[in-house]
């Protein structure tokens, strides 16, 4: 993965996480994954388009995301109904944007597919010949593992 | 009396029982080979294929099978075997396969007979059978006094299998590139201690260098077995302290630059591709860089530069320094940017710096130069195989390879160019 775009993504996710969920932010180590990866429980999947191909995953377990949503909507959700699937889908959104938005200002322009979740259990993702940057985010709600597979197109 | 006949008995179910495994046998090239008959439809005899322009060598054409129209691939051609020309013959033999959902059809020298075997007489490859890359084979049994090698169609024709041409069949069959485990104990803990404590991998790769660089070290510590040992990470790198390619971690000086660019074929296609892989901070990035836009003001010039090390190539894209810590040939490449050099913009749209792993698929096109120094000597045994096949892969005929000076390719299929402290090949053509 280009250099230049990992600290766009970094630096979007949190950004916008402490602006939405408060100061209790903490990084963990970026590393890099290519096979197949278990997901948590809840994923939300935003693709991009342009001058690159790829996508960004926010992958996390269902008590991180109902936590994540009722922090963000000010009530307690006990499912994950549309509300708190929309939340996600929106806080996965504004992340990716701002992420764009930054890249764009350097001089690389990206378009944004509609925002997707995915929930259930024992989900697994591949995706053939990716390369994926792991940025794991650590709130108080949980672990967020944002996951970045972006390349050049050629 | 009883007791033989029970034995007689018990022989003949035994030997009914064990039969849940039969194959359909061939030849290819002299030697024996069969195929799970479960992965077999029919067999054929057949001639006058269909050609398909463009495709892959071993694709002989399509065939039109009562109505099918299947692909025939010709195994030898596919193995890179000889191809038996037989006056007799006007029809070839085929094997008709049925693949996950699709038939194809495989040409082999002669087709024999149905074989019946006990599944757990089937042995694991072992490298030296056959001409064919250990990965296609499913087992070895013996039948009759014959050897048959199990071929595995579904790893041959399968989804990714698609670039079975390039998987160089020698690497495992005809040189013995292997992972060094020496004999004496000295040596041996060495490699051991150079493993764990600098993720250095002596193998044929370099094993010349770690042999005489030892020898030095024994007079550098004299005999004492307990001083040879590497006891720390520094006391390793210590022992690799000379390892190092001329020029490591640093930009080129004009001498060495000199000698690559002398490496250098003059090239007329437009446009030049590189590939520097474990790139580190950018050093030799940029110095491979300016080096090709002088060399090739024409071309259209890209180059691929990356490391899984996410701190050193961090800094590489806008990497600024001290005017007088950047090598006076590179004037011309330098801008000043608040009171900081960097490279100018032309330089900089060359490289593409990745936060990359190497061992991971690299999706980049195929390119003319590859400068990996001292990178293949810190992967380990089985990736270093991986990748130097990945490396011819990814070259173009003709294209050129450096690695590091201590190293060496233990594959005979490259032309080698000793150059003084560059050891580089070209791809033969």
């Amino acid at each position: 993965m280009r250099v230049e775009y990992i600290n766009p993504f970094v630096e979007a996710a949190f950004d916008i996480l402490k602006e939405v969920l408060g100061n209790d932010i903490q990084r963990g180590e970026l590393y890099l994954k290519s096979t197949s990866q278990a997901v948590q429980g809840v994923a939300a999947f935003v693709g991009l388009a342009g001058n690159v191909e790829g996508r960004v995953l926010f992958d996390m377990s269902m008590e991180t995301a109902l936590a994540i949503a009722s922090e963000m909507n000010g009530e307690t959700l006990t499912e994950l109904d549309d509300l708190g699937k929309a939340t996600i889908t929106e806080l996965a959104n504004m992340i990716t944007a701002q992420a764009v938005t930054k890249l764009h200002d350097l001089g690389f322009t990206f378009d944004l597919t509609p925002p997707a979740i995915f929930t259930g259990e024992n989900m697994e993702i591949t995706d053939n010949e990716v390369e994926a940057l792991i940025v794991p985010v650590i709130v108080k709600q949980g672990k967020i593992e944002i996951n970045v597979a972006v390349r050049e197109r050629t | 009396m009883n007791a033989v006949v029970d034995r007689a008995e018990t022989a003949v179910i035994e030997r009914v029982e064990n039969i849940d495994f039969k194959m359909v046998t061939f030849s290819l090239a002299g030697k024996d080979y069969s195929i799970d008959i479960m992965k077999v439809r029919e067999i054929s005899k057949a001639t006058r294929f269909t050609y398909v322009p463009n495709s892959l060598p071993y694709v002989r054409g399509v065939y039109n099978l009562r109505g099918d129209i299947i692909s025939i691939i010709d195994l030898r051609t596919m193995f890179n075997l000889p191809l038996v020309k037989s006056e007799k013959k006007s029809s070839d033999e085929l094997i008709i396969l049925r693949l996950d959902g699709y038939l194809l059809g495989v040409i082999v020298d002669s087709i024999e007979k149905v074989v019946g075997i006990s599944s757990s007489a089937i042995q694991p490859p072992h490298p030296i059978f056959g001409d064919i890359n250990i990965k296609f084979i499913q087992g070895v049994v013996e039948k009759d006094n014959k050897l048959y090698i199990i071929l595995d169609v579904e790893s041959i024709f399968g989804q990714n299998a698609d670039n079975v041409e390039v998987v160089p069949t020698q690497y495992t069959s005809k040189v013995a590139y292997t992972e060094n485990k020496p004999e004496e104990i000295n040596m041996g803990f060495i490699s051991e201690t150079l493993r764990t404590f600098s993720k250095f991998n002596v193998t044929d790769l370099n094993n010349k260098w770690v042999e005489n660089r030892f020898e030095e070290w024994k007079k550098l510590k004299g005999k004492n077995s307990e001083d040879l040992q590497l006891h720390s990470e520094r006391d390793s790198e210590e022992f690799l302290s000379r390892f190092y390619s001329t020029d490591t971690g640093r930009f080129w000086s004009e001498e060495y630059r000199n000698l690559i660019s002398s490496l250098l074929e003059n090239n007329s296609s437009g446009t030049i591709r590189a590939w520097n892989p474990g790139c580190g901070k950018g050093y030799e990035t940029y110095s491979i860089a300016t080096l090709l836009s002088e060399k090739f003001k024409e071309a259209s010039i890209k180059i691929w530069a990356n490391d899984k090390d996410l701190m050193s190539i961090s800094n590489a894209p806008n990497l600024a320094l001290d005017k007088q810590n950047l090598p006076k040939y590179m004037d011309k490449h330098i801008i000043s940017v608040n009171s900081k050099s960097q490279f100018n913009q032309k330089i900089k749209d060359i490289v593409l710096f990745e936060y990359h792993d190497i061992t991971h698929p690299n999706t980049f096109p195929t390119v003319d130069i590859i400068v990996a120094r001292d990178i293949l000597s810190f992967l380990g045994y089985s990736e270093q195989l991986r990748m130097i096949a990945e490396f011819q892969e990814k070259l173009v005929p003709g294209g050129l390879l450096i690695i590091g000076q201590n190293e060496e390719l233990p594959v005979n299929d490259w032309k080698k160019i000793k150059n003084n402290n560059i050891t580089a090949y070209r791809k033969i053509v």
